[in-house]
């Protein structure tokens, strides 16, 4: 049990200290706030701490309100959730002109509801159209195992506030690997939930077929506590299910015994560094799968993923082209302007596909409750760098970092990101030094498989995350 | 990839002309390589064959 005023305790031990009464949530509140202004010249995590906000709502705790399973928990939301009275920059510029956001998103609602306090806006790549964390107008978020190195992205600030030990969860956007590619990287745990399972109102939109809104923390209980708090029908978004929420918190510890564990062979057994394919192997030995699996057409999916996104996020941000093309972030804009260039033609048959590589996949899953793949290629690259050599192949990093977690995210499956490797057991720059994620993924709503499979690994040991 | 390649700096200077996009001069470098960047990736799906009855889901239930 981790002193829950340190940046080791995570959201669980934090509200059952405050709910017990062994701290106060205005102590939690001002610890939190103290390594935010500690760590951020290293890390740049945050673009907007709403420390006054924060303060009050903790008072509001310590007097007996808004009681709830997270009671007193610090959290920060990549800076595309609304937050009531900031703009929501969408790690833009040009979002800084528009209105400021008249209420809070709605997962900001619901986590606040159950207790937690927002403490802030993250930093991420502009208009999550990244897998870095690179960003021109607020600096890049840098990772708190090695400054040196890209969190991944789209969800760059969420990764680092959570490894440096600012808090212990933030929220993330996921559209094609956004979650899952910041918690390889930067040694988390990340839940990418089924597709339309939790509410996106609030946030600002990348790309409607694929947004994913989810937690990123340092413990598997962090995610379950917190996804079960975020569940529910909303109206105000038009692809969130209106099937009863799932707890997936009490099953937690139930273990492995009955559920069938495979791992993706063909696409996702090739195309990374060997350190990715040692990762899923650890991963798999522990849980005893020894079974391969093959997602026919993966390469397919991730073209027909990479199609819909760069349509999608173009049309989406065409008039600001058009109007301000100078104040977007040079990485991003020539990337929206191809995509507004591309053939119709490539984007119905991405969407025709998608029904067929669902189909097939959902097939697999008739056979497999769990199919284990890499979240990532290779471990964080440094910062700056363009490119890298995966299996001797010179490869643009913005580009490939998400290879094996686009074609998930295009067909909506839950996964759950799980590190691996105990960041900072090596010295820095050593090889092995940096963590690196596995995806445990799961047939659609069935969160509560994977969740159970990344609580088993994290007792066994294999999968630990601490804060930098 | 089809047999003969499009001339890219065409494509991007008539298509941004059609749907009234301009694209600065200093842009249309990066323009282009993306767009051969996408036509590489794309491949894998137009090499798939769907048949005719398999529509785009209208509402996508995962």
């Amino acid at each position: 049990m981790s002193d829950p005023l340190s940046k080791a305790a995570t959201a669980t031990e934090i509200a059952c200290a405050v709910a017990t009464g062994k701290v106060k949530a205005a102590a939690v509140i001002d610890a939190a706030l103290a390594r935010i202004k500690a760590a951020e010249p290293t890390v740049n995590a945050f673009t907007d701490i709403v420390a006054e906000r924060a303060r009050k709502r903790a008072a509001e705790i310590d007097a007996g309100q808004h009681i709830g399973p997270l009671s007193g928990v610090p959290f920060a939301v990549k800076n595309l959730f609304d937050i009531e009275g900031l703009p929501t920059r969408a790690g833009s510029k040009i979002n800084v002109d528009g209105p400021t956001a008249k209420r809070d998103g709605a997962l900001v609602r619901k986590l606040e509801a159950a207790g937690a306090i927002l403490v802030g806006g993250l930093n991420m790549g502009e208009y999550a159209y990244d897998f870095t964390g690179e960003n021109i107008h607020y600096g890049p978020s840098r990772n708190p195992h090695d400054p040196t190195c890209m969190t991944g992205g789209s969800s760059g600030g969420s990764g680092a506030a959570v490894a440096a030990g600012e808090v212990p969860l933030a929220l993330g956007s996921d559209t094609n690997g956004s979650i899952r590619v910041p918690s390889s990287l930067c040694g988390l745990f990340g839940l990418k939930p089924t597709y339309g399972r939790l509410s996106r109102a609030g946030s600002f939109p990348f790309v409607d077929a694929f947004d994913h809104l989810g937690p990123l923390a340092r413990s598997t209980e962090d995610l379950a506590l917190s996804f079960d708090a975020m569940q529910g029908w909303d109206p105000d978004d038009p692809a969130c299910t209106d099937r009863i929420a799932e707890p997936t918190l009490a099953g937690l510890t139930d273990g492995i015994k009955g559920l069938r564990i495979a791992i993706a062979g063909d696409y996702f057994a090739k195309g990374g560094e060997p350190e990715a394919f040692a990762a899923v192997a650890a991963v798999a030995k522990a849980l005893g799968a020894t079974t391969t699996v093959v997602l026919p057409q993966a390469a397919a999916a991730r073209a027909a993923a990479y199609v819909i996104t760069a349509i999608e996020g173009a049309q989406l941000h065409m008039a600001r082209l058009k109007a301000r093309p100078q104040d977007f972030d040079p990485d991003t804009r020539e990337r929206f302007m191809a995509g507004a260039l591309l053939p119709g033609s490539w984007y119905v048959k991405a969407q025709r596909f998608r029904r067929h590589f669902r189909a097939n996949v959902l097939k697999v899953f008739e056979e497999v409750d769990i199919i284990l793949a890499p979240a990532t290629p290779r471990s964080a690259p440094k910062l700056g760098q363009a490119m890298m050599t995966i299996d001797g192949v010179e490869l643009p990093v913005r580009a490939n970092l998400g290879i094996y977690t686009q074609p998930i995210s295009f067909i909506g499956l839950p996964v759950v990101a799980v590190p691996t490797r105990k960041a900072g057991a090596m010295p820095p720059g050593a090889a092995g030094a940096m963590p690196i994620g596995v995806q445990v993924i799961a047939k659609s709503y069935n969160e509560a498989a994977a969740l159970r499979v990344s609580a088993y690994l994290e007792k066994e040991g294999v999968c630990v995350s601490a804060p930098a | 990839m089809a047999e003969t390649k499009p001339d890219m700096a065409k494509w991007v200077e008539e298509a941004s002309l059609a749907i009234g996009l301009p694209i600065a001069p200093e842009y249309r470098a990066n323009v282009i390589l993306n767009m051969e960047r996408s036509l590489a990736i794309v491949q894998p799906l137009l090499a798939v064959e769907l048949d005719d009855e398999l529509t785009p889901a209208p509402v996508f239930q995962p």
